[in-house]
C-alpha cells in the first residue's frame, strides 16, 4: 500500500464518518413525555406531557416543527426570540415575495396582523380570518393568545391557535395549525399543554 | 417513434412567428358549440378536467355570490359572443393573483386579483378573451401532445446516447436536453401569443373597446416597477424573454395588443363606470386581500388607481393599513393622518378608529390613541379581538 492510497482510504473514512454523523441532524426528531426541551434553539423550554414528534428542516431561522400525525394534519411550531427587522419564516422568494418583519414598535395587539401577513404572503392565500384575540399570561408574562381560520393552498380549511408575549423585545411564539374537521379539536389539548408547560431558561 | 420525431422537428421548426403581425386582429370565424372531445388523448384530458371541476365546485375558495357571476359571466358573453360563452363555466376563487385560466372542458377559473386589477368591462373581457382562445384553440391537447413527444425523444436520445463507446454521447445529449425544452417554452410563447390575437379578435367583434387590452398590460408593467422600486430593487425588464420562459415579454405582449386593436374601435364604451357599479360590493374585501400580502409598492399604486376619481373611506383606511403594516416611524404619522381622512368621511368605520388608535399609540400620541380605541370597541363592542384592546387600553394609560 503506497502512501497516496493510504491517505485515500484515510481521506474516504473520513468523509463517511462526517457522513453518517450527519445523518441525526437531518432526520426527524422525538420528543419524550416528561423530558423538558429547549426549542428553536432559544431559552424557550417547553415540557411535553405525552411525546411528539419533531421535524426536522425548520420552518423558519428561529422555528421549530412538532406533530403528532404528520405535519399535513397538525403541526405545532415554536418561535423562539424573533427580533425587530426578522421574519417569522424562511423567506423562499427574498427578493419577489418578502416576508413581513418585526418592528420595534410593534404592539402584542398587533401579532395576530403579522402571522396572518406572514401566512398570507408565504401561501399566496386571500381567505384569512381572525376568530378572537384576548390577553392570557404566556411564559410567566403578560402575554396574547388568539385563534384563527384559514384555507390553505391545498384547499382545506384549517383551525389555528398560538400563544405569544414579547420578551426584552423579542417574540415568543407557539402556534397549532390544523384542518378544522376533527384533527385541530383532537389535538388542541396536547397543544396546549404544551403551552402550559413552556417557560424561558 | 421515428416518425413522430421527424414530425416534431418539422413542426418546432415552421412554428409561426405570430407576434410580427401588425394587422388588426381578425373576428373570430363562426363556431360550432357542444364540441366532444376526439381521440384518447383528448378525451383523457377532459376525464382528469372534469374531475378537477367537481373538486372546484366545492372548493371552500369559491365565491357564490350569484350576482358577481352573472356579471363576469355577462362581460365573457360581450366578448366572445352568446354561442361561444355557453361552452364557460366560470368559478371564481378567492386567490389573490392576477390570472385566470380555461381548461379544455371548458372550466374558466378567474382570481379575485385579476377583478381587483382590471378597470373596466373591456380590460376584463381582454383577459378572459386570452384564456377563451386557448380554450377555442384546444392549446392545453397541442401543449400535452409537445410535451410528450419531446419527452419520448429526450428518453430515446438517452438510451442511444449510453450505448455510444464515446464521451461525447453524454454531451451530445445534453444539447440535445437544452435544445428540446428550449423549443417546448418557445412553443408555449407561442400558444400564449396566439391566445393573444383571439382575445383581441374577440373584442374587436364586440362592442367593448379593444385598446383597453393593452392598457391592462401596460397597468400590471407599473405595478411590478412600483414593487420593486418600494423594495429598492433593479427597475425590472419587460423586454427579455428568458430561455424557458412560457409567455412572451410583457412589453411585447402591450404593443402587439396595441397594434392587433382595430382602430375604429377606440370611440367604443370600455365599460368602466359599470365595471366599478358590480365590483363595489366586493372590492372592500380584495384590497384587504392585497394589502396583506406584504407587497407595499403595488398595493399603494393600486390603491392610488381605484382612488383616481377621488379617494372613499375605505380606500383610506386601507392606505392606513398598509403604512400601519410596513410600520416605519414615518409610515405610522403617515398612517394616523390616513386613518382620520378616513373617519372625517365615515366616522362609523370601526377599522379605521381601530387603525388611528394603534398608530398613534406607537407614536407616543397615547391619550388621543387610547380615545380612538374606545370608539372602535363602541361601534363594534363583539370584535374578535375586543378583549385584547381591551386590555390595551387599560395598561397603556397616561402616564405609562
Amino acid at each position: 500500500m503506497t502512501m497516496t492510497t493510504i491517505r485515500n482510504a484515510t481521506l474516504a473514512l473520513v468523509a463517511t464518518a462526517a457522513l453518517l454523523g450527519s445523518v441525526p441532524a437531518i432526520a426527524h426528531g422525538y420528543r419524550e413525555q416528561g423530558k423538558a426541551v429547549a426549542v428553536a434553539a432559544s431559552p424557550l423550554t417547553v415540557t411535553p406531557n405525552r411525546d411528539w414528534n419533531q421535524l426536522s428542516g425548520k420552518p423558519g431561522k428561529k422555528a421549530e416543527a412538532w406533530t403528532l400525525d404528520g405535519e399535513q394534519l397538525d403541526q405545532v411550531t415554536f418561535y423562539g426570540g424573533i427580533a425587530p427587522g426578522e421574519p417569522l419564516l424562511r423567506e423562499h422568494d427574498k427578493k419577489g415575495k418578502p416576508l413581513p418583519k418585526l418592528t420595534r414598535e410593534m404592539l402584542l395587539a398587533e401579532v395576530p396582523e403579522l402571522l396572518e401577513a406572514t401566512y398570507r404572503t408565504d401561501r399566496a392565500i386571500a381567505s384569512f380570518t381572525l376568530l378572537d384575540a384576548r390577553p392570557e399570561r404566556f411564559l410567566g408574562t403578560d402575554g396574547i393568545r388568539f385563534a384563527y381560520e384559514y384555507v390553505d393552498g391545498d384547499e382545506l380549511p384549517r383551525r389555528g391557535e398560538a400563544h405569544a408575549a414579547l420578551v426584552k423585545g423579542l417574540l415568543y411564539m407557539a402556534t397549532l395549525d390544523a384542518p378544522r374537521l376533527h384533527y385541530f379539536d383532537q389535538v388542541a389539548p396536547a397543544y396546549r399543554a404544551l403551552v402550559e408547560s413552556a417557560t424561558l431558561r | 417513434m421515428i416518425r413522430r420525431l421527424a414530425a416534431l422537428l418539422a413542426a418546432l421548426a415552421t412554428t409561426p412567428a405570430l407576434a410580427s403581425t401588425t394587422a388588426p386582429a381578425p373576428l373570430p370565424p363562426p363556431y360550432t358549440a357542444a364540441y366532444q372531445p376526439q381521440g384518447v388523448d383528448e378525451i383523457g384530458l377532459w376525464k382528469e378536467m372534469d374531475e378537477d371541476e367537481r373538486v372546484l365546485a366545492s372548493s371552500p375558495i369559491l365565491i357564490r355570490d350569484e350576482a358577481l357571476n352573472a356579471y363576469v359571466r355577462g362581460v365573457l358573453c360581450a366578448t366572445v359572443g352568446a354561442a361561444r360563452c355557453k361552452a364557460a363555466r366560470i368559478y371564481i376563487l378567492r386567490t389573490p393573483l392576477f390570472n385566470a385560466s380555461m381548461a379544455p372542458n371548458g372550466t374558466m377559473r378567474v382570481f379575485s386579483g385579476l377583478l381587483l386589477r382590471v378597470r373596466s368591462e373591456a380590460e376584463l373581457g381582454a383577459v378572459l378573451g386570452h384564456e377563451f382562445g386557448h380554450f377555442e384553440q384546444r392549446h392545453s391537447l397541442a401543449a400535452f401532445k409537445a410535451r410528450r413527444s419531446g419527452t419520448d425523444i429526450l428518453s430515446w436520445g438517452a438510451v442511444l446516447a449510453g450505448m455510444l463507446p464515446y464521451a461525447q454521447g453524454a454531451y451530445n445529449f445534453q444539447t440535445m436536453q437544452i435544445s428540446v425544452y428550449g423549443r417546448l417554452a418557445r412553443f408555449s410563447r407561442d400558444q400564449e401569443r396566439d391566445a393573444d390575437l383571439h382575445g383581441i379578435g374577440y373584442l374587436n367583434g364586440s362592442t367593448l373597446r379593444p385598446q383597453s387590452a393593452a392598457m391592462a398590460w401596460r397597468n400590471v408593467m407599473t405595478e411590478a416597477e412600483r414593487a420593486a422600486a418600494a423594495r429598492g430593487q433593479a427597475h425590472p425588464r419587460f423586454d427579455r424573454v428568458p430561455y424557458l420562459a412560457s409567455h412572451p415579454c410583457d412589453a411585447e405582449r402591450a404593443e402587439t395588443m396595441a397594434a392587433l386593436a382595430i382602430p375604429d374601435g377606440v370611440g367604443r364604451d370600455d365599460g368602466a363606470a359599470r365595471y366599478a357599479a358590480a365590483l363595489a360590493p366586493w372590492l372592500p374585501q380584495f384590497l384587504d386581500d392585497q394589502i396583506k400580502l406584504n407587497n407595499f409598492g403595488a398595493s399603494d399604486y393600486l390603491i392610488g388607481m381605484l382612488g383616481e376619481h377621488g379617494a372613499t373611506a375605505s380606500l383610506w383606511v386601507a392606505r392606513g393599513d398598509l403604512y400601519r403594516a410596513r410600520g416605519y416611524p414615518r409610515d405610522l404619522v403617515s398612517a394616523a393622518e390616513f386613518y382620520a381622512n378616513a373617519i372625517a368621511l365615515d366616522a362609523t368605520l370601526p377599522g379605521a378608529q381601530r387603525g388611528l388608535g394603534l398608530s398613534l399609540l406607537k407614536t407616543g400620541r397615547r391619550t388621543e390613541g387610547i380615545e380612538a380605541l374606545r370608539r372602535y370597541l363602541q361601534l363594534e363592542p363583539t370584535a374578535p379581538d375586543a378583549a385584547m384592546i381591551g386590555m390595551l387600553i387599560a395598561t397603556a394609560g397616561p402616564g405609562q
